[in-house]
């Protein structure tokens, strides 16, 4: 199943080239079985016969958001603004300043839409990243001369499609997921990525802020975050 | 392998951008070797690190954030869609000319064609009548060489005179001008034409009396029964030769006479 999965994704991006596509070779190979016309029943089943899942929402509305549709931002926003507001929400703890920083975020995925390449990664992903780093940015830098760099679209680096932990789930059961593996952590390795995440902190700012030493640090992040990528593999 | 081994403990913290600048220096520049192992390990990391994104509360933005970005992009969109339409047929406009050109290319080249066809044919009728007039040219001049010559053994007082009567037929005689330098000229008037596909054959008969006679040139009286026979180089000198004879010859003549000499005359 995996595998097939695999295979239709490719397709994503024309959902309905590939769904006619299978439609004429199911209606093909029943005209050349039976020796009968191909009938409406035969594409109507090829069509219904596609599961949701096998095309991804988000790919089909980023298609036509390269053509300037403004329903298919709409759409977007409605899905994923409540994640992404409380994300950046959670970084900088005010409220008119988040809503800033998710205007330039959406405004920078209405304007550059095609800056945004499947190859790099799955689009949620991408999206916080993108959310993440502004974020971050509007705790950090406070100078204006470092504000108006911010404009420019940035390059994003890329992200690892993971295939078992990305398609196993959807977005609001992994969600879930992921908040439950979180929660189950050691309380200082919860504290020590929290602070790494959400606040920017390097180990060694970590270090100084927990007063403890930079090795145990290190080692708590690290085995947290293995402990939250086990726990997601074990959801396959 | 060791080395990857080294840096493998780094990438996680690396995702999630918390190495201090001297660990991140030290991984960045492994991974500027191309590692492709680590560069695929901090991908699969990123993702993981983005996966935080949801251990925060979701919140909802306000109402008027989204009428904002709405305005925004609805404005945007509709400009967009304004500057779409000039690309359009310009698009469609440019096919247009682009066949009208081949259009006319293509008559043009027929045109040349045709042209160069029809100036090849003028060419070459010009060249076949340049070949008709050189060929009429080139005989008339072979014509005036031999009335020139014809004038010269007649004229010439060393021009030795041979009277060639007719064998039986009253009236009818030739006469002959043997010149040594330029030939011998036969000439004779109401001469009667030969039978149908024969001709008059002049033989030169040898003093020698054991020699046979020597073929020479041959031609027809003409309507008025007028005979000039011009040989430019006899086969034999005059010393050698004891007489004239014409006979009748079928076309093309014979090596030997095969009739009886019409008209004889002896060389003195």
């Amino acid at each position: 199943m995996p595998a097939l999965q695999a295979k239709t994704q490719g397709a994503r991006i024309i959902p309905g080239l590939h769904g006619l596509r299978i439609c004429f070779f199911v209606s093909d190979v029943y005209y050349f079985k039976e020796r009968k016309k191909p009938t409406l029943v035969m594409f109507l089943a090829a069509f219904t016969s596609r599961s949701p899942r096998e095309v991804s929402p988000d790919a089909t509305l980023l298609s036509r958001l390269l053509q300037k549709d403004v329903s298919a931002f709409e759409q977007l926003y409605d899905r994923h603004s409540r994640l992404v507001y409380g994300l950046v929400l959670r970084i900088l703890q005010h409220a008119s300043t988040s809503e800033e920083v998710v205007q330039d975020v959406f405004l920078q995925l209405w304007r550059n839409a095609a800056q945004y390449d499947e190859s790099r990664g799955p689009f949620v992903p991408w999206l916080c990243t993108m959310a993440r780093n502004r974020a971050l940015d509007h705790l950090r830098l406070k100078s204006e001369r470092q504000r108006r760099r911010e404009d420019l679209p940035e390059e994003l680096p890329s992200i690892a499609v993971a295939p078992e932990y990305e398609k196993a789930l959807d977005d609001q059961r992994r969600a879930e997921r992921v908040r439950a593996l979180v929660a189950a952590l050691n309380p200082q390795q919860k504290r020590a990525i929290e602070l790494a995440y959400f606040e920017g902190l390097s180990h060694s700012e970590i270090a100084a802020t927990l007063k403890e030493p930079l090795g145990t640090v290190k080692s708590w992040i690290r085995n947290g975050l293995l402990r939250l990528k086990e726990g997601l593999q074990a959801t396959t | 392998m060791n080395n990857c081994d080294q840096f493998r403990e780094l990438l996680e913290a690396y995702a999630l951008g918390a190495l201090d600048p001297e660990e991140r220096a030290a991984l960045e520049a492994h991974l500027a070797t191309g590692c492709h192992d680590c560069a695929r390990s901090v991908e699969e990391a990123r993702w993981l690190v983005c996966q935080l994104a949801y251990t925060a509360p979701e919140a909802t933005p306000s109402d008027m954030l989204k009428g904002r970005l709405m305005q925004t992009v609805r404005a945007e969109a509709q400009s967009h869609a304004e500057a779409k339409p000039q690309a359009l047929p310009a698009k469609r406009y440019v096919p247009v000319w682009m066949w009208g050109l081949a259009a006319a290319m293509i008559v043009f080249m027929i045109v040349v064609t045709r042209n160069v066809r029809h100036l090849q044919d003028e060419t070459r009728e010009a060249e076949h009548l340049n070949a008709e007039l050189m060929e009429g040219n080139h005989k008339l001049e072979k014509e005036l060489a031999e009335t020139k010559r014809e004038a010269m053994i007649m004229m010439d007082p060393k021009s030795v005179k041979i009277m060639m009567p007719a064998n039986g037929k009253q009236g009818a005689q030739l006469e002959a001008k043997w010149n040594a330098q330029l030939g011998v000229l036969v000439m004779g008037d109401k001469i009667p034409m030969p039978a149908p596909h024969h001709v008059l054959q002049l033989w030169l008969i040898p003093k020698d009396p054991k020699a046979k006679p020597m073929p020479s040139m041959m031609t027809w009286p003409d309507a008025d029964g007028k005979f000039i026979l011009l040989v430019s180089n006899p086969p034999d000198s005059m010393g050698n030769t004891k007489a004239l004879a014409i006979t009748e010859e079928p076309e093309g003549g014979s090596p030997g006479p095969t009739t009886t000499p019409i008209y004889v005359g002896g060389v003195s």
